[in-house]
């Protein structure tokens, strides 16, 4: 079902594109990323204002009143938060269904790329029974052409240098880079960093770029492209709404400081 | 509370990236076993391990490496050599084995990708493919003295009728090269890929399925098309030869015996399920393997006489040895199956943990 639905479609259509794109795999990936952001992108907008508008419920007089007031009720608190949210016009499930519908074609997305990366006997089987006769030639795919700019997309990145023993691992550099920049980029201001919600993005951007770099140290690079475009892609989109968090990476202004140090004590 | 917390969201990104890794799969899966038979002895490729297997029962006689080392994974069937047992890996790394203990005597190190195909040895020289789109020719010592370099993976075994090397390459292409020189004599586009060996006749034909759906026969001497024939499905076959018919069968689940002559189907059987691999011939019947883990039997004429049903995926065709079958088992509990002529279990061999 998921295979029916999801993968398959997705291969043919990465496929199409890379027979579109003159057989190059490497801006496949690109295009393909780029198409199914596209697509998804009225879901990040309603995603991202449901988001804010929870956000900015935080620092709601009303609430931080009925917080206070209801603190020892739990019950009666969840109450008069329905109320305020219908109060308001919010949808408390603004933010989170459009991330639930992204998810998993998100995924469909990760698990495309590895289907059409193949490199060994069993995968090369197994993408073979993905594609649809009707729309793609397997004798004029096969093999697909997994060479672009230094990298063998099937198999894991190394820049390699006459001067240099090893291999470089530029790839997961840059995405360790631009993981740790996204995040850092898309993490709203907390009007509170000790709440959990702040604390978890802390954590993520702190692990998240080591971890994402260590995969695409150790997957294919096909894969490690996807990390960096995906990355640069979600920049983007938080760039055109004009979400981005620049205050998160950029050095603190000296009249913050104080301020800061105030709202500690 | 604080450090439960960090430890708590470390847990969750670790998860993630299990996930994510998780979805891209092993490698330890991305093959099947590759098997030889030499006299009384199987040598079987697969996963972390070369076994060396008695073949009247099935017992071990060495494994190599004792210790499975991380991604040094072994696929392709080993070639013997006056003493040498070569077989390479997923690393790169193709290894020199003595056949009698195991013990490693040389490894080649100059290839790039990873050794899918067995390699060839006619004349004390090997001749080794590689996904790097170079075939490689050592001496045996392990001495590099001439690689070809064609513009895709290598990944099926070279045929020689002696005066030259035959090499078919994922790039659509079969290569003839002179073996003294890898000098390349001539060169034909065969219309797609070639995943598995051609077969060579005693009469200078060679016998040739690819991806593009089509059995060729083609002239050794010139590398002229004598026949080809069109099928329904995608063939990641090697063809059995057996007096004037070739038998093969395809990633659609037929089964076919076409002539050698003409490629008119003699007759055809659809099984329904892929096959991969070179069917075998034993006591006047050709024998089969589909990926689900079925065994079956056909008369010449193309009546079904027996069919056993294995557990794990069968991706190669069976081997014969001592006139038994020796199946190769991938993804299952049992790495090698032994049946006699008509079917039956002869002996089962599971891997040492």
């Amino acid at each position: 079902m998921w295979d029916a639905l999801i993968i398959t479609p997705f291969v043919n259509v990465l496929l199409f594109i890379y027979n579109l794109v003159g057989q190059n795999f490497g801006l496949a990936i690109i295009l393909f990323t780029l198409l199914i952001r596209l697509i998804t992108h009225p879901l990040m907008v309603k995603q991202i204002k449901g988001a804010k508008a929870m956000q900015e419920l935080q620092k709601n007089e009303k609430w931080l009143k009925i917080q206070e007031k209801y603190k020892n009720d739990r019950e009666k608190l969840a109450q008069e938060q329905m109320a305020l949210y219908r109060e308001l016009g919010i949808n408390p499930f603004a933010s989170c269904l459009p991330t639930l519908i992204q998810f998993p074609i998100i995924i469909g997305l990760y698990q495309s790329l590895i289907i059409a990366l193949a490199s060994t006997p069993i995968e090369l089987l197994n993408l073979i029974r993905h594609i649809y006769p009707a729309l793609l030639k397997v004798e004029a795919l096969i093999p697909l052409n997994s060479q672009f700019l230094w990298m063998d997309l099937g198999l894991p990145e190394r820049l390699v240098l006459p001067f240099l023993p090893v291999g470089i691992p530029v790839l997961a550099v840059v995405v360790t880079v631009t993981t740790y920049l996204q995040g850092k980029l898309m993490t709203p201001p907390s009007a509170n960093p000790k709440d959990q919600s702040a604390m978890f993005s802390n954590m993520m951007n702190l692990y998240m770029p080591f971890l994402m770099g260590y995969l695409a140290l150790t997957l294919a690079s096909g894969l490690a492209l996807y990390f960096v475009v995906s990355n640069l892609i979600g920049i983007l989109q938080y760039a055109l709404l004009g979400q981005l968090n620049w205050q998160n990476i950029l050095p603190k202004r000296a009249s913050e400081k104080p301020s800061k140090a105030g709202a500690k004590k | 509370m604080k450090r439960r917390s960090k430890i708590f969201w470390f847990v969750n990104v670790v998860l993630i990236a299990l996930l994510l890794g998780g979805c891209a799969g092993t490698l330890a899966s991305s093959s099947w076993p590759g098997v030889t038979v030499v006299e009384e002895t199987a040598y079987v490729a697969y996963g972390n391990h070369v076994y060396a297997l008695r073949v009247s029962d099935g017992s071990m006689l060495w494994r190599f490496p004792e210790k499975a080392e991380g991604q040094r994974l072994f696929f392709a069937a080993p070639a013997i050599a006056d003493g040498h047992l070569v077989v390479g890996d997923y690393l790169a790394v193709l290894h020199s084995l003595d056949p009698q203990t195991g013990q490693e005597q040389w490894t080649f190190t100059g290839a790039q990708g990873r050794w899918i195909a067995s390699p060839l040895v006619l004349d004390s020289r090997i001749y080794a493919p590689n996904a790097d789109h170079h075939l490689y020719a050592l001496d045996l010592q392990g001495n590099l003295l001439w690689k070809f370099k064609a513009s895709k993976a290598l990944w099926s075994q070279p045929v020689s009728d002696g005066r030259r090397i035959y090499q078919a390459s994922m790039d659509h292409f079969l290569y003839a090269l002179d073996p003294s020189t890898g000098q390349k004599i001539w060169a034909r586009d065969l219309g797609g890929a070639v995943i598995y060996s051609p077969v060579l006749s005693d009469e200078g034909i060679i016998y040739i399925s690819t991806l593009a759906r089509n059995v060729l026969a083609i002239r050794a001497e010139d590398g002229s098309i004598i026949w080809q024939k069109a099928f329904e499905n995608n063939f990641w076959s090697q063809p059995l030869l057996q007096g004037d018919r070739l038998y093969l069968g395809d990633l659609g689940g037929k089964v076919y015996a076409i002539s050698a002559q003409d490629g008119t189907v003699v007759w055809e059987n659809n099984l329904g399920e892929p096959l991969t691999g070179a069917p075998t011939w034993l006591d006047g019947e050709v024998v089969f393997t589909t990926e689900n883990g079925k065994v079956v039997a056909y008369s010449e004429d193309g009546n079904q006489k027996w069919k056993v049903t294995l557990e794990g995926k069968l991706y190669n065709g069976p081997v014969v040895a001592n006139s038994h079958l020796l199946v190769g088992i991938a993804q299952g509990k049992v790495l090698v199956q032994a049946l006699t002529a008509g079917g039956q279990q002869a002996w089962a061999f599971e891997p040492p943990k």
